[in-house]
C-alpha cells in the first residue's frame, strides 16, 4: 500500500510542484489549503505524514500541532520561510518532527520524509538495535561503549548520553531545548552554550575534522542532527 | 490670592496692555498685602491711559529679615505684577526712597504710587515716613499714596514661625551675651591698669566682633549691653546706672552712637556680601546649566542633565513634561507628578498660556509644585516642574527668576536640539531617497539575469521534450537550480540588509563557539567551494564569544563568496582566528590577485562593486558585513597580503562572563545524580 502524505499549504504553486514530484516517489498526495481542511483530512484519512506550511492564512502552524498531538503521533514537517525562525523553533519544541526552509529541493524534502516515516516506523515496532554504526563510528548502546575504527574512545556520562540521545532520533533535528531537557533535565533549559560546549568536545573526539563534521550536523538557530545513514552531503 | 480658590475654572491669565502710551507709572511694593492692591489700582490706571508701568522693590537688609508669609507676599507682589503687564524691577539699596527715586528718575516715570503706611507713626517725628520723603523730593514727579484702609494688613496670613529659626535667633543673643560677658571680665581685671577711654575701645572691639559674626539683632544687642554693663560698673558711680559726671555721660553717648553704628554698618557689609555671594551663585548655576546643556548630543540626556542641574539648584525634585505625539502632556524626565488631578491640570493651563504658576507663585498656587514654561521663540514647548524637598521653604523671591531663567535656557536648548534633528532627519530621508534609487536600479538588474536564465532554460526544456537528449536536460536543469539558489541568496542579502537599515534587528545573542559558526558558514557553502580548498586555523582553546550566531555566520559566508568570486578556481582560501587586546579577531584570506589599492574602504559600501558590471550581486555583501560587525561592536577591514591576494578581518569584542570550556561545569556536577538515575539506555 503506498504510503500517504497529507500537505497542508495554501500556496496553489508549490502544491502543484509537489503534486508533480511526490507521486512519482511512490508516496500518495492528499491536499490541504487551510489549516482547517487539513486538520479534518488528517482524522478523516489517516495520512502517515504531514508537511505544514507555517504561513497558513487561517490558523498559526503552532495550534495545528498542538490539535493534531492532541490525539496523533503523525510524523509532521513544518515548511518555514527564512523570516519565521522563531516560529519554526516553537513548532518543533511544540511536537513537530523536522523542518525544512524554503527554498528546497526534492532531495531534501525526500530525505526529511524518509526520515520521518521510518521513525514513526521504530516507534510502533520499537528498535531492537544494539549496535549503533555510522561510517567508522559504532556504539555499543548496551555496553555503551563507543568506537572510532578500532579504536574505544573514552566519553564522560554526559557526552555519552547527549550521542545516545542524537542516535535515538537520528536524522532528525533536535532543538537545543529538546536536548537539554532530555539530556541535563527540564530545569536546564536555558543552557545553550553549554550544549554547544558539550557538542564541541563530542565532535572533537568523534569528527575527523571538528570544524566540519560528517556526523554531528548543526542546524544554526535550532538544534542539532546526526546525520541519517541513507543521505549523504546534505 | 484670590486665584487661589478657582483651580477648576483655569482662567486665563489677563491680556497685556499692547498700546504704551508717553505715560509712565511706578508702584512700589513692600511686604505688606497692600502691595497686591497697588499693583492691581495702578494696572487699571495703566491699562485705562495705555501706559507703561514698573513695579518696583527695593531689597533693603531688612528683606532678609522678613518672616516667610511676608516674603511670599513680595513674591506673590512680583507675580501678580508681572501677569499684569508690568515691567518688575528689583534693586537692592538702604534707603527706599532715594532708590525708588534714582529709578523713577532713570526712567521717566511720570507718576509714582505708594501705599498709605499704617504703622511708624514714630517715625515720622525722625525724619520723616517714606510718603513724606518722596514728596518732599519729587520734584516734577506726581505721588499718588493709596490707603490700606479694610485691608487688613497681616490678618490673612497665619503665622508659622519656624522653630529652628527661633532658637538659631536665640543662640545668636546668647553668644552675644556671652561676648560682653567675657569683655567685662577681661575689663574687671584689667580696671586697675587701664584708663577709663580704654576699657570703651575694649567694649567697642567687642562689638565689632560680635557684629561681625552674628547677625543684625544680636549686633545691635552687644551694642546696648556693652553700654548698660559698662555703665553700671565702669563709670563713676560703680554699681549704679548713675553717672557721677557730665564728661562721662558724654563718654557713654558717644559709646552708644559709636557701637550701634559699628553694628549697623557691619550689618549692611555682611548683607551687601551675601547679596554678591548669591548673585554670584545664580550666575555659576546658569552658566554651569547652559555648560551642561551644551555638552549634550541627544534628547533624552539634555533633558536628563536639566533635571539634575536644576535639582541640585534647588534641593528638589523637578520633573520636565512635555506635549507627547497626541498632543497631551506626559513626564518626560524626571520624578513623576504626584497623584492628584490639579497637578496635571495646572500643568497644562501653564503649558497652554505660558506663564508660571503653581505653589508661591500666587498663580493657582493650591498645589506643591511650580510651573514653569519652557519657552522657544516665546511659544511654549513644555512645562518646568519643580517641587521642593521641604515645601514650608517658600521660594525667595529671587530663585523663582532664576528657575525662569534656566527654563529659558533648557527651552532654548530643546529647541536647538529640535532643529538639530530635523536637520539630520532631512538629511537621511535624502541619503535614504537616493539609495532607494540605487537599490531598485541595481536590483532589477540583478534580479533579471537569473530569471532570463531560469525562464530560458525551463522554456527550452518544455518545448524541445523530444530533441534533447538526457544530458541537456539535465543540464539545463541544474542551470535552472543553481539560478534560484543564486536568487534566494540575493534575496536573503536584500531582506538582511533592509533589516540593518531599518535599525529594527534585534540582536538574538548567546555564547557560541566560534568554531561552530565557521562550520555552519562552510557548510552553508558546501557546492560552490569545491574548487578552494579551505585551511583552518583556530586555537582549540578559543574562547566563547557573545554573538548573533545566524549574522556573524552571514558575514562569514558573504566574505567567503567574495573570495569565491574574485579568485581563481584551486586557490586555497584561510580562515585563522586569534585573540588581539580583548578583541576576537577572525581573518579571511584569498590568495586571488588582491585589491586594487584605494578601494579598501569604499568596497564596504554599498552597491559598490570594484569591477562594476563584470561581476554577479549588488555589491550588497561586503556593506551588509559592516553593518553586522558594527552592530556587534566590532570592526572589519580589508588589506593586501604580502604575498598575493587580501584578508578581510574583523573583530568581535570579548565580554565578560563567557561560559568556560573548561568541562568540570557545576552544573553538570549537579547532574551527576540525575544522570545516574536515569541511565535507562
Amino acid at each position: 500500500m503506498k504510503l500517504r502524505i497529507l500537505l497542508i499549504e495554501d500556496d496553489p504553486q508549490i502544491r502543484r510542484f509537489l503534486r508533480a514530484s511526490l507521486p512519482t516517489q511512490g508516496y500518495e498526495l492528499l491536499e490541504a489549503e487551510s489549516g482547517r481542511e487539513g486538520l479534518g483530512l488528517v482524522a478523516a484519512q489517516i495520512p502517515d505524514l504531514i508537511l505544514l506550511d507555517l504561513g497558513l492564512p487561517d490558523m498559526e502552524g503552532i495550534e495545528v500541532i498542538h490539535r493534531v498531538r492532541e490525539w496523533s503521533n503523525v510524523p509532521v514537517v513544518v515548511l518555514s520561510a527564512r523570516d519565521q525562525e522563531r516560529e519554526k523553533v516553537a513548532t518543533l519544541d511544540a511536537g513537530a518532527d523536522d523542518y525544512l526552509t524554503k527554498p528546497f529541493g526534492v532531495g531534501e524534502l525526500m530525505a526529511r520524509i524518509r526520515v520521518g516515516l521510518r521513525r514513526s516506523s521504530q516507534a510502533r515496532e520499537g528498535s531492537k538495535e544494539t549496535v549503533f554504526s555510522m561510517g567508522n563510528i559504532a556504539v555499543d548502546l548496551e555496553k555503551r561503549q563507543v568506537f572510532r575504527g578500532s579504536e574505544e574512545i573514552h566519553l564522560t556520562p554526559i557526552e555519552y548520553k547527549l550521542l545516545a540521545t542524537l542516535i535515538k532520533y537520528q536524522g532528525k533535528v533536535v532543538t537545543h531545548r529538546q536536548l537539554l531537557k532530555e539530556v541535563w533535565g527540564p530545569s536546564h533549559i536555558d543552557q545553550n552554550p553549554y550544549l554547544r560546549i558539550f557538542i564541541l568536545n563530542l565532535r572533537r573526539k568523534l569528527e575527523d575534522n571538528p570544524t566540519r563534521p560528517t556526523y554531528l550536523l548543526t542546524d544554526p538557530g535550532v538544534g542539532y542532527r546526526l546525520r541519517d545513514q541513507e543521505i549523504s552531503g546534505l | 490670592m484670590q486665584e487661589k480658590t478657582g483651580v477648576g475654572e483655569l482662567p486665563p491669565p489677563p491680556e497685556e496692555s499692547k498700546a504704551h502710551g508717553r505715560e509712565r507709572l511706578l508702584v512700589c511694593l513692600g511686604p505688606s498685602l497692600l502691595s497686591l492692591r497697588l499693583i492691581r489700582t495702578t494696572h487699571r490706571l495703566a491699562a485705562a491711559q495705555g501706559a507703561k508701568w514698573f513695579a518696583l522693590y527695593v531689597e533693603t537688609p531688612s528683606h532678609e529679615r522678613l518672616p516667610p508669609e511676608k516674603s511670599e507676599i513680595v513674591s506673590q507682589a512680583f507675580r501678580l505684577a508681572t501677569q499684569l503687564g508690568a515691567q518688575v524691577v528689583k534693586v537692592s539699596g538702604f534707603r527706599i526712597g532715594n532708590e525708588i527715586l534714582t529709578f523713577a528718575r532713570e526712567n521717566q516715570v511720570t507718576k509714582i504710587f505708594v501705599g498709605k503706611p499704617l504703622k511708624g507713626r514714630w517715625r515720622r517725628l525722625f525724619g520723616g515716613s517714606l510718603v513724606d520723603h518722596l514728596i518732599w523730593n519729587c520734584n516734577a514727579i506726581d505721588i499718588s499714596v493709596i490707603s490700606g484702609e479694610g485691608e487688613g494688613e497681616g490678618e490673612k496670613i497665619t503665622a508659622a514661625p519656624a522653630r529652628s529659626k527661633i532658637s538659631i535667633a536665640l543662640r545668636g543673643y546668647a553668644l552675644a551675651f556671652g561676648g560682653v560677658g567675657v569683655c567685662t571680665a577681661v575689663a574687671g581685671v584689667l580696671f586697675f591698669y587701664l584708663s577709663f577711654t580704654s576699657l570703651v575701645m575694649l567694649y567697642l572691639l567687642t562689638v565689632v566682633v560680635v557684629s561681625s559674626s552674628l547677625s543684625r539683632g544680636p549686633a545691635i544687642f552687644s551694642a546696648c549691653a556693652s553700654v548698660a554693663v559698662f555703665t553700671f560698673f565702669f563709670v563713676p558711680e560703680y554699681w549704679s546706672f548713675k553717672i557721677a559726671n557730665p564728661e562721662y555721660a558724654i563718654t557713654v553717648i558717644v559709646m552708644l552712637v559709636v557701637s550701634t553704628l559699628i553694628s549697623e554698618l557691619t550689618a549692611r557689609i555682611r548683607y551687601q556680601a551675601r547679596v554678591a555671594r548669591r548673585q554670584e551663585q545664580q550666575t555659576a548655576a546658569l552658566y554651569d546649566m547652559s555648560q551642561h546643556l551644551g555638552a549634550t548630543d541627544s534628547h533624552h540626556t539634555l533633558l536628563e542633565a536639566a533635571v539634575e542641574h536644576i535639582a541640585r539648584i534647588f534641593d528638589g525634585h523637578v520633573t520636565i513634561i512635555l506635549p507627547a505625539a497626541d498632543g497631551d502632556l506626559q513626564v518626560a524626565a524626571g520624578a513623576s507628578l504626584p497623584d492628584d488631578v490639579r497637578e496635571a491640570m495646572v500643568a497644562r493651563w501653564v503649558y497652554r498660556y505660558g506663564h508660571t504658576a503653581g505653589a508661591g507663585t500666587g498663580t493657582l498656587s493650591a498645589v506643591r509644585g511650580i510651573y514653569v514654561p519652557l519657552l522657544a521663540m516665546e511659544t511654549p514647548v513644555g512645562v518646568l516642574r519643580l517641587e521642593l524637598s521641604q515645601p514650608e521653604h517658600l521660594l525667595a523671591a529671587d530663585a523663582l527668576p532664576l528657575l525662569e531663567a534656566l527654563a529659558r535656557q533648557l527651552g532654548l536648548a530643546m529647541e536647538r536640539d529640535k532643529l538639530c534633528r530635523e536637520a539630520r532627519e532631512a538629511q537621511l530621508e535624502i541619503e535614504a531617497e537616493r539609495m532607494r534609487n540605487t537599490l531598485l536600479s541595481s536590483v532589477s538588474h540583478d534580479l533579471k539575469t537569473p530569471l532570463t536564465v531560469i525562464a530560458g532554460s525551463a522554456s527550452s526544456l518544455l518545448e524541445g521534450e523530444n530533441a534533447l537528449d538526457a544530458a541537456t536536460k539535465t543540464e539545463l536543469a541544474h542551470t535552472i537550480y543553481d539560478e534560484a539558489k543564486r536568487l534566494d541568496r540575493l534575496v536573503h542579502n536584500l531582506l538582511e540588509m533592509s533589516r540593518l537599515q531599518s535599525g529594527q534587528i534585534r540582536l538574538n545573542k548567546e555564547w557560541h563557539v566560534l568554531e561552530e559558526v565557521i562550520g555552519n558558514a562552510l557548510h552553508q557553502l558546501e557546492p560552490q567551494l569545491q574548487g578552494h580548498p579551505v585551511k583552518i586555523n583556530l586555537p582549540a582553546d578559543y574562547p566563547l564569544v557573545n554573538i548573533d550566531a545566524l549574522l556573524i555566520e552571514r558575514v562569514l559566508i558573504n566574505l567567503l563568496d567574495n573570495a569565491m568570486k574574485y579568485t581563481p578556481s584551486g586557490t586555497s582560501i584561510e580562515i585563522s582566528g586569534r585573540l588581539q587586546d580583548q578583541e576576537a579577531v577572525l581573518e579571511v584570506a584569498d590568495a586571488g590577485p588582491g585589491l586594487p589599492s584605494g578601494n579598501e574602504e569604499r568596497i564596504f559600501e554599498k552597491f559598490f562593486q570594484s569591477a562594476p558590471g563584470s561581476s554577479r550581486g549588488v555589491g550588497l555583501g561586503l556593506s551588509i558585513c559592516r553593518s553586522i560587525i558594527e552592530v556587534h561592536g566590532g570592526r572589519i577591514w580589508v588589506a593586501n597580503r604580502p604575498e598575493s591576494g587580501a584578508t578581510f578581518s574583523f573583530t568581535l569584542p570579548l565580554e565578560e562572563g563567557a561560559p568556560s570550556l573548561d568541562q568540570d561545569l557545576p552544573e553538570i556536577k549537579d547532574n551527576q545524580g540525575y544522570e545516574a538515575s536515569h541511565s535507562s539506555h
